[in-house]
């Protein structure tokens, strides 16, 4: 690795003031499994880092309107653990879990990975198709923006210079829905996914008939996806064979897949397709149970 | 025949010292004053070097020193052919080629500075497909290759390493007799053996001017011979100390990084430790080299096999180097004639330069290749004769009698045993749970290593034996068993039998570890120095007046006579050509229909073995290699296009994890009729080459389709399924792509 | 830059001065002598450099030492406390859990941690646990064994 100042703030403010003044030669860093790594490979040589993981305040998991808010700090470990998150929003709580190894969600916390903007990451996907937002403070203040708007490209997204992610803030599942996220690793279980397929499934009160969906992809772009057209597809229809073909068919059009060591686009766009329908599948049994009140 | 404690699963109670941390392996030997050195390396596969300017490098506060190739004798090194500088001298040949080193502080500073190292290339036509090195007219890696020592004679194009051949009766002939004739080209990748440790080595010069090595090499004597040609410095001035080392799996008999680290030692006069990064292992260790295998075999009417042909081409890299065999090939491509009685036969195997990463010894080396194609050969054949799989492999197997493609001839042959072994205990005949769920088999036999090796057993006044040896520990579990022979001779506890690491100033030789050799000849070396020490005992007891059984008593008295009792041998194991080991494996697979992907439900692997010495550490043996082959059938590859490698850390190259494990039901066939201690034989590479195209073959049961290349990844699956759709080969089912 | 750091080790409090850059391994390795814990792949994904820091399994190799600054760390020379050997190291020899050893520091380490978290896991929850310590040579068979043994000890 370079050689790098360092400093660990006691402040957010003091943080975001370090942060200000080094510009583009300062890197924020949390659990650090992605910045070391890329450090040490020396793809990125920030000649500062400044430690968040001093600053109080920021690894709490709360009950914000009935959903919850996720401090940026909350090592995914946390999340998967925890019994509010497990018992609000259980999918978000699996999704966590399917992220690379034990030891390493004991490091990575959720804004860490959210700045990140590695399309292959996990918890983005189920964040987007749970409609979360993220919270956000600058020197100029806080903003908020939808985790689908927050990021931009391959390892970019729209943090601008100076700014952290604070929190997520994710709400509960509408009545009579259920999720699922599927991740699809046909090389080992600590990897990152081929492809990957959160649902949001809500049914309409005969149980029968799809209210709306909510679909996010991951690992099929430079960013996750919402598959808005395969949406529009499912809301008010029975679920039916088809109904899960012609999603997948317009999920095929909706990604542009990266081939990479888990996959060539072709096969991420195929298997997009067969992992919607899945997800789909498993978020509409989800939500039967919900309604039957068996879950 | 029941022994003592030869065959009884004892744990390893040598292992202390592993559990706890406070084995020191390579990379944990320090010295006073220890600097740290670091290789830059080559950006482009073929490039002339036209100029190194290291004076930033230099300046930069805390390196020591910064070497190129004009700071360094003109000296080729290598494991037998002798083709590799230690430092690129005027041209590169892949991409990951050694150009310049730096000794530093601290290993960061060490790597900072090599990126301040400015070098200046350019391009040479560069050739990466062996199919295309070996073409009239190519870009030629080597320009002379006939003038490196220990380069073979045979030489059909500049870009062919090595030829060999087995041949049998008269090919020709064989196939004019044959009714029905059948070819395929099988291919396999390249691939690391995946040891945890990466290459580290720590070299000091003492104050009588010796220099003193610790390297994670399992050859130490071979490693004092090879330095002393590369260092220029007489064999005496050279000691290496004997560590443990974390994974050999054939890769750690080189001398990779120690030759700079001995000049870096040199010229900065202080102790200098080595250690390769595990991108540096995936770019420039020598992996195992990828194939393209083509087989042709005729068969009668009645399904025997009468001719078959086999053309290899091993894709080995920039360099020879690496590879130990006399043959400078891979012995591997013996098993193009598998386990099977095969009249006329012609194998043809090429290892050939390209501007890749040169390629090593593998567990197994070339096995793993040759039988995949082999036994998915057998079975695409036996489909076509409509036999079962197992029926074609029954009317070939070899017989007591038979012999091999290198001319041996066989005794004691087990093959028929082995296969119905593990066809019974696989319940391969029974239906299959559901659909899209397979069944393969696949068979291979594996000769016992043959080397040399010396040990000496000396009884101390408190009754225990020390037996020292010069064989380090790759963690196979040789040791203990070693210490199992001596207390057997002995009639001694395991515990009160102790190992003395030697270093390479205690013995004349020894071949090191490696080729599944360290049961039979440490194994015939320990044994044959206890018995020896036993008579000596006796001797002593008699002459003495002391009764023979205390082995404390005679050891006092002998010692108030100024006498210490100390036996010794030297064994040298020539090549037992009469007995194998047969090994028969069954996987039984279930396919993904949606998405190709292949999970192993079970796994079945019976072995044929002579007296098992531990069966624990045998057992161990077993799974370890058997969860190599999984992964190289798979999910393990080391991509590369154009030379470049994209797949440089363990998240890009998957290994094998806890999770990917079938279950596994072991049969073990026990013959004693091994050449080595108590008859044991071998079992270290026994259990890696059938796993994949056992797996192969069970997918091609699941699903219909056939994968002929490795490895079986879900991709490659999921399009042959949709293609043989396609072709109306399946018919469409639901759930079908 | 270099940095002062003050933590804890398998107990005993250390300082240390060391560069940002170094991290948490080469620190307890090279800095602090402690050469139990390797380094095998260098990103986190094998598990050689497993410690526990403030008792939560880590990969050391990936973790600034700096960040460890006013932590406590335990590496495998400190699972044992007073014992020679800590229950797990002895079921690791008895079952034949271990061969080259270069991984077994990183898996005792994690082991230890499971059991801790869960005195008696199923074959699942090893599995799930001890995803990310990669073995190479023993197929793992004799690693969940070992794991199984060390748990009924401690039951029985």
């Amino acid at each position: 690795m370079n050689a790098f100042e360092y400093a660990a703030p006691r402040t957010l403010d003091e943080a975001l003031t370090v942060l200000r003044e080094h510009g583009e030669e300062a890197r924020v860093i949390a659990g650090g499994t992605a910045l070391v790594t890329m450090m040490r490979q020396r793809l990125v040589s920030p000649g500062y880092l400044i430690s968040l993981h001093d600053i109080p305040g920021l690894n709490r998991i709360e009950v914000a309107n009935s959903g919850l808010r996720i401090g940026a700090l909350v090592t995914h470990r946390e999340v998967e653990t925890s019994p509010i998150v497990r018992e609000r929003i259980p999918v978000l709580a699996e999704t966590f879990r399917r992220v690379a190894s034990v030891r390493i969600r004991n490091m990575a916390t959720v804004g860490g990975a959210l700045a990140h903007a590695d399309p292959n990451q996990d918890p983005p996907v189920t964040l987007i198709a749970l409609g979360a937002r993220v919270e956000i403070r600058g020197a100029v203040g806080r903003r908020e923006l939808p985790v689908e708007e927050f990021f931009r490209d391959y390892y970019e997204s729209s943090l601008a210079p100076g700014e952290v992610v604070t929190a997520v803030v994710a709400p509960q599942l509408p009545p009579a829905s259920g999720a699922a996220y599927v991740k699809f690793l046909p090389r080992t279980a600590d990897d990152y996914a081929t492809v990957a397929v959160a649902a949001v499934v809500s049914l309409e009160p005969d149980g029968e008939r799809c209210r709306q969906a909510r679909i996010a992809l991951g690992s099929v772009g430079v960013t996750p996806i919402r598959a808005r057209a395969a949406e529009a597809l499912l809301a008010g229809q029975r679920f039916s064979a088809e109904l899960l073909q012609a999603a997948g068919e317009s999920i095929k059009g909706a990604v542009d897949p990266l081939s990479d060591h888990r996959g060539s686009a072709a096969y991420k766009r195929e298997m997009a397709a067969v992992i919607v329908a899945r997800a789909l599948t498993q978020a509409r049994d989800a939500a039967r149970a919900t309604a039957r009140g068996t879950r | 025949m029941a022994h003592r404690i030869v065959g009884k699963p004892i744990g390893r109670v040598d292992g202390v010292e592993k559990v706890s941390g406070e084995a020191r392996y390579s990379g944990d030997v320090s010295a006073p004053g220890l600097i740290w050195g670091k290789a830059l390396r080559s950006p482009l596969p073929h490039a002339r070097i036209v100029r190194i300017d290291t004076s930033r490098a230099k300046a930069l506060s805390g390196v020591l020193a910064v070497l190129t190739a004009k700071d360094l004798p003109n000296i080729l090194v290598g494991r037998r052919m002798f083709d590799m500088p230690v430092l690129a001298r005027d041209r590169v040949r892949f991409i990951g080629e050694k150009v310049a080193v730096v000794a530093a502080a601290d290993p960061d500073i060490a790597e900072e500075a090599t990126t301040l190292i400015d070098v200046e290339y350019d391009d040479l036509p560069a050739v990466f497909d062996p199919e295309a090195a070996i073409v009239a007219g190519a870009p030629v890696v080597h320009e002379n290759p006939e003038a490196y020592e220990g380069a073979p004679a045979e030489r059909p194009h500049a870009n062919v390493q090595s030829v060999l051949r087995f041949k049998l009766g008269d090919v020709e002939a064989g196939f004019r007799e044959a009714d029905r004739t059948f070819e395929h080209t099988l291919r396999t990748q390249l691939a690391h053996q995946g040891y945890l440790e990466p290459h580290a080595g720590v070299v000091a010069i003492d104050e009588d001017g010796r220099v003193q090595v610790w390297a994670s090499n399992k050859m130490p004597f071979r490693l004092k011979e090879l330095l002393s040609h590369a260092l220029q410095l007489p064999q005496e001035k050279i000691r290496v100390n004997l560590t443990p080392i974390g994974g050999d799996f054939g890769g750690k008999g080189s001398l990779m990084d120690l030759p700079l680290a001995y000049h870096l030692a040199r010229v900065t006069g202080r102790p200098v430790k080595m250690v390769m990064r595990y991108a540096e292992e995936l770019m420039a260790g020598n992996p195992r080299h990828p194939a393209v295998i083509t087989l042709r075999t005729g068969v009668s009417r009645d399904g025997r096999i009468v001719a078959r042909s086999v053309r290899a081409l091993f894709n080995s890299g920039a360099y020879a180097a690496f590879k130990p065999a006399p043959s400078v090939s891979l012995g591997g491509a013996s098993m193009g004639a598998g386990v099977y009685r095969i009249p006329n036969l012609w194998i043809e195997s090429f290892c050939v330069y390209t501007n890749n990463i040169p390629c090593g010894h593998a567990r197994s080396p070339g096995e793993p290749q040759m039988v995949f194609a082999e036994e998915s050969h057998m079975d695409m054949i036996a489909k076509e004769l409509a036999l079962d799989p197992a029926e074609f492999r029954r009317r070939n197997l070899l017989k007591d009698g038979d012999h091999l493609a290198n001319g041996h001839h066989l005794e004691h042959v087990r093959a028929s045993d082995t296969l119905e072994a593990a066809l019974k205990a696989s319940e391969y005949s029974q239906p299959k749970p559901g659909p899209w769920i397979g069944r393969g088999m696949a068979m291979t036999h594996r000769h016992i290593g043959v080397g040399f090796t010396n040990a000496v057993v000396r009884l101390g006044v408190d009754g225990r034996v020390t037996l020292r040896i010069a064989l380090p520990d790759t963690g196979t579990g040789a040791h203990l068993v070693l210490r199992q022979v001596v207390a057997e001779v002995l009639g001694l506890a395991v515990d009160d039998v102790e190992i003395e690491m030697a270093t390479t100033d205690d013995f004349a030789t020894d071949s090191g570890v490696g080729g599944s050799r360290v049961t039979h000849t440490g194994g015939r070396a320990a044994y044959h120095a206890a018995e020896k020490l036993k008579a000596q005992i006796q001797a002593e007891a008699s002459k003495l007046g002391v009764p023979g059984d205390s082995l404390a008593a005679v050891a006092r008295a002998a010692a108030r006579e100024g006498r210490t009792l100390e036996a010794s041998h030297f064994y040298d194991a020539k090549a037992h050509g009469a007995v194998t080991s047969f090994t028969a494996q069954v996987a039984e697979v279930a396919v993904d229909a949606q998405t190709g992907q292949v999970t192993v439900r079970r796994f079945t692997t019976a072995h044929d073995v002579g007296t098992v010495i531990n069966p624990l550490g045998h057992q161990g043996q077993i799974e370890g290699g058997l969860i190599q082959g999984l992964g190289f059938a798979l999910m393990e590859e080391i991509k590369t296009e154009e030379g470049r490698i994209s797949t440089l850390s363990l998240g890009d190259v998957k290994l094998p994890t806890i999770q990917d494990i079938p279950p596994l039901t072991t049969v073990i066939l026990e013959d004693p009729v091994g050449p080595g201690p108590f008859n044991a034989k071998a079992i270290g590479e026994g259990s890696i080459s059938s796993v994949a195209p056992a797996i192969a073959n069970a997918v091609a049961d699941a699903c219909g389709v056939r994968i002929l290349s490795l490895p079986i990844t879900a991709e490659k699956v999921y399009f042959a399924l949709k293609e043989a759709v396609r072709e109306a080969r399946l018919p469409t089912e639901e759930g079908r792509p | 830059m270099n940095r002062k750091i003050h933590l804890t080790v398998n107990g005993t409090a250390r300082s240390v001065e060391i560069p940002t850059y170094r991290t948490l391994l080469d620190c307890l390795r090279n800095d602090l002598g402690l050469t139990g814990s390797k380094e095998g792949c260098g990103v986190g994904v094998c598990g050689a450099c497993t410690v526990l820091l403030d008792g939560k399994m880590i990969s050391s190799c990936i973790a600034l030492a700096v960040s460890a600054d006013g932590h406590a760390v335990t590496t495998v020379e400190g699972l044992a406390g007073d014992e020679r050997l800590h229950p797990v190291q002895q079921a690791f020899i008895d079952a034949g859990g271990f061969q080259c050893g270069i991984c077994t520091p990183g898996q005792v380490v994690s082991a230890k941690a499971l059991l801790d978290a869960i005195p008696n896991p199923t074959d699942a929850e090893i599995r799930e646990w001890m995803l990310g310590n990669l073995c190479r040579c023993t197929g793992y068979y004799k690693i969940i064994e070992s794991i199984r043994t060390a748990a009924q000890r401690s039951r029985a």
